[in-house]
């Protein structure tokens, strides 16, 4: 109670606005702060490398727009890079967004055992990165491995997965899906903010499940899917772990992603300017795309308070 | 709803804003890592500052060897930074740009030539012109070649070992076969291949290793024997489109995807330890290197021989690693001094002969290492591909090295998959690789 009276006290001389303000900048002060000092001098640099051959150790020549002019009309594993990281994002943001929303789905209905398997489908998500990594090696071994085990049973013979130019990256995405869970959280967190009433009106109406998911579950939710899909298809650009522990760009250039061939630019080959350019084309290309996302929201996601 | 209260909407556009910033904070940024040491003298004296590769076994025995250093030079205190070898090849660039290098750091023969060119590892040539007790001839040309920049001696080198041909003695018994012999040829290791694989079993085979590879002690090794070469001495200019070369790699590939011998690399990848250590296969390209492992892991009788005759000759590449004073030393006097006795005959024979960890790059350590007990039977082979036919393996004096193995990677790969064919692959190397090179060689003429 105590906490609750301090906490609603109206500090003097404030308005309401005014200290929503204030509490704004208080939460996202040290954010801020640590972003300015940390990342914003980096941010910064990198833009300045872009521009020279910098070797990371020695000293820079400044040359212009060479490093961008090189990359995108003179180097194609740039081009190969770059669709392979498109092909994985399309891949592994749908087939992660419509995972996370049936898990979601499930785990909303009120069974028993629900909020065990919430604990146990989140887990993976916090597992360490290279561990799990791999574990999916093991899991896709073409011999021994668990995927082509249970391919079996149906008799279907499984590929060679990473051993093979034409299912490692689909391997990949397919093990993009062992981190579902975290999205699962936020849509079942949307998933139960979508108030009963409304399907009891749907219910009264006449209206079929499949109605209900579609014309009641879904625009209710739009914004949570909204915000996860652009959450995802962020991270699914800067995919590195999965490509260095699991493939190494390989077989050939079939797992070739763009973070893993900056990684290589700036810490194999020495070619510090060169990566640098390599992250602001990658910078241009999530911007791009998150600003079509917000584009094209306006289409799909309803937002209940802004509802005329 | 008040105007500048945040809604949702805006809330997720900031979001998202937000989260395609972070992007480029996770491209752009790079890992730093320091040593652990830094510049704490001792009291009475200098702490040397190390960044070594050693795996937690081998520590101790590192700290043993310091131990007795320090006895004879009490003055001298010790500060180590323990780093995986794959990831000191990362962290040493980035302690050399926060100007933070240890003074001694582990130096691979790969990475020797762009680190000397960058400054990152200084010159000891008049150290080793004023120290007429440190014996550098000693040391094997083909090692002490790796480390050589500007015609000056930088980096020292500690090991350095040929690849010879590594054979399970069980599985040859097994099928009743001769161990191989000195004077063994390409064909008779076919023979021998063929007589040892098991059809139809995954990962079995007559020999394993990394088939069509083309790095460094490897690419010599598979393409010599038939006359031909990688690179030519100028590293400007690949010569894989050689009849030799084209040849030899032919032969390579044909023992996964014609004779059936070698696993698919899908295959090899069935078994984690890899056949050749799993005691699958018959034969392995087996460097000095690798026989710790086997030592520790192999649960079969295996010994060496000589790296069989091809059609031009017997010829086998070999490679190796070291150690250099860096330029942020302030003890480069202590350092060296410190070299001098870690990489004598006497430091080699501790560290790398009588340990068993194989190959000091001293021919007079040598024999340390073949009467331990880590030796295999006819370790002596290895010295003699050092004394009469190994050659250290190119690319080492090009600034794109890791850049051009790559290039070979992306396409042997693909014909170890059968994915592509050697004519395509080599066609493909030229095609990637040449401009490499040269762009490499333009940066080496305009330093």
């Amino acid at each position: 109670m105590g906490l609750t009276a301090a906490s609603t006290r109206p500090r003097k001389g404030l308005s309401l606005r005014q200290r929503e303000e204030l509490d704004f900048y208080l939460f996202i002060g040290l954010w801020l702060v640590g972003f300015l000092l940390f990342t914003g001098g980096p941010i910064l640099a990198s833009l300045l490398f872009s521009f020279t051959n910098w070797t990371g150790l020695t000293t820079q020549e400044w040359v212009g727009l060479e490093n961008f002019r090189k990359l995108l009309f003179d180097d194609p594993l740039f081009w190969i890079a770059t669709r392979n990281t498109f092909f994985y994002s399309l891949g592994s943001v749908l087939l992660g967004t419509l995972g996370a929303l049936a898990v979601a789905l499930l785990l909303n209905q009120k069974l028993p055992g629900t909020t065990l398997m919430r604990v146990l489908y989140y887990i993976p998500s916090i597992a360490s990165g290279v561990a799990v990594s791999i574990l999916w090696i093991w899991m896709f071994n073409p011999q021994v491995g668990l995927v082509n085990y249970l391919l079996s049973l149906v008799g279907i013979p499984g590929p060679l997965w990473l051993g093979s130019q034409q299912w490692a990256l689909p391997a990949l995405i397919l093990k993009s899906t062992w981190a579902i869970g975290a999205n699962m959280i936020i849509l079942l967190a949307g998933l139960q903010a979508v108030p009963t009433s409304l399907y009891e009106a749907a219910k009264i109406d006449g209206a079929h499940p499949w109605d209900e998911f579609f014309n009641v579950t879904i625009p209710m939710l739009s914004p949570v899917l909204f915000y996860v899909l652009v959450i995802s298809t962020i991270s699914s650009f800067q995919i590195l772990t999965d490509v260095l522990v699991m493939t190494q760009g390989g077989p050939g250039t079939a797992t070739l992603v763009f973070v893993y061939y900056i990684y290589q630019n700036a810490f194999q080959y020495l070619k510090m300017g060169y990566a640098s350019a390599l992250a602001w084309i990658l910078f241009a290309i999530i911007l791009a795309l998150t600003l079509l996302q917000l584009w094209g929201s306006k289409k799909w996601v309803y937002y209940e308070d802004q509802a005329a | 709803m008040e105007a500048n209260q945040l809604s949702r909407r805006r809330f997720l556009q900031l979001a998202g804003t937000g989260a395609a910033s972070l992007a480029l904070l996770a491209a752009c940024q790079a890992p730093v890592a320091a040593p652990s040491g830094g510049e704490a003298p001792a009291a009475e004296g200098v702490t040397l500052t190390f960044g070594h590769h050693w795996e937690a076994a081998f520590r101790p025995h590192q700290e043993e060897f310091d131990q007795k250093y320090a006895e004879g030079h009490p003055d001298v205190q010790f500060e180590y930074t323990y780093n995986t070898w794959s990831e000191h090849n990362q962290i040493v660039p980035t302690w050399a740009a926060a100007g933070t290098l240890p003074d001694i750091i582990y130096v691979h023969g790969r990475y020797a030539f762009p680190w000397n060119h960058e400054g990152i590892v200084v010159s000891t040539q008049d150290f080793i012109d004023n120290d007429p007790d440190f014996d550098v001839d000693g040391i094997w040309e083909e090692a002490r070649r790796l480390y050589r920049y500007n015609g000056q001696q930088h980096g020292i080198p500690y090991d350095h070992g040929p690849m010879l041909l590594g054979y399970n003695k069980d599985l040859f018994d097994a099928a009743g076969l001769a161990y191989p012999a000195e004077d063994w040829s390409w064909d008779d290791f076919l023979e021998a291949a063929k007589a040892l694989t098991q059809e139809n079993q995954w990962g079995y085979g007559g020999y394993y290793n990394n088939i069509v590879e083309l790095g460094n002690e490897l690419g010599i090794s598979l393409v010599g024997p038939w006359g031909g070469e990688v690179i030519d001495a100028t590293e400007t200019k690949i010569l894989l489109d050689s009849d030799a070369a084209r040849t030899a790699l032919q032969w390579w590939a044909d023992l996964i995807h014609v004779h059936k011998v070698a696993p698919l690399p899908a295959q090899a990848q069935a078994v984690p330890a890899g056949p050749w250590v799993a005691g699958m296969t018959g034969m392995f390209a087996l460097a000095s290197w690798g026989t710790p492992t086997l030592i520790e892991s192999a649960s079969f009788a295996w010994d060496v021989a000589p790296w069989p005759k091809g059609p031009a000759g017997q010829i086998c590449g070999s490679f190796g690693s070291g150690f250099g004073i860096t330029r942020d030393s302030k003890h480069a006097d202590a350092a060296w001094s410190y070299m001098h006795e870690y990489l004598s005959k006497e430091g080699m024979e501790f560290m790398w002969g009588a340990s068993g960890r194989g190959s000091p790059a001293r021919q007079a350590a040598y024999d340390s290492w073949l009467n331990s007990a880590g030796a295999p039977a006819h370790a002596k082979y290895y010295m003699d591909a050092l004394t009469n036919y190994a050659v250290t393996g190119r690319p080492y004096e090009s600034l794109a090295g890791g850049e051009i193995l790559d290039v070979f990677t992306r396409n042997t790969q693909l014909v170890q998959s059968g994915d592509m064919t050697v004519d395509q692959a080599i066609e493909n190397i030229l095609a990637e690789g040449t401009p490499v090179l040269e762009a490499a060689a333009k940066r080496l003429q305009g330093s």
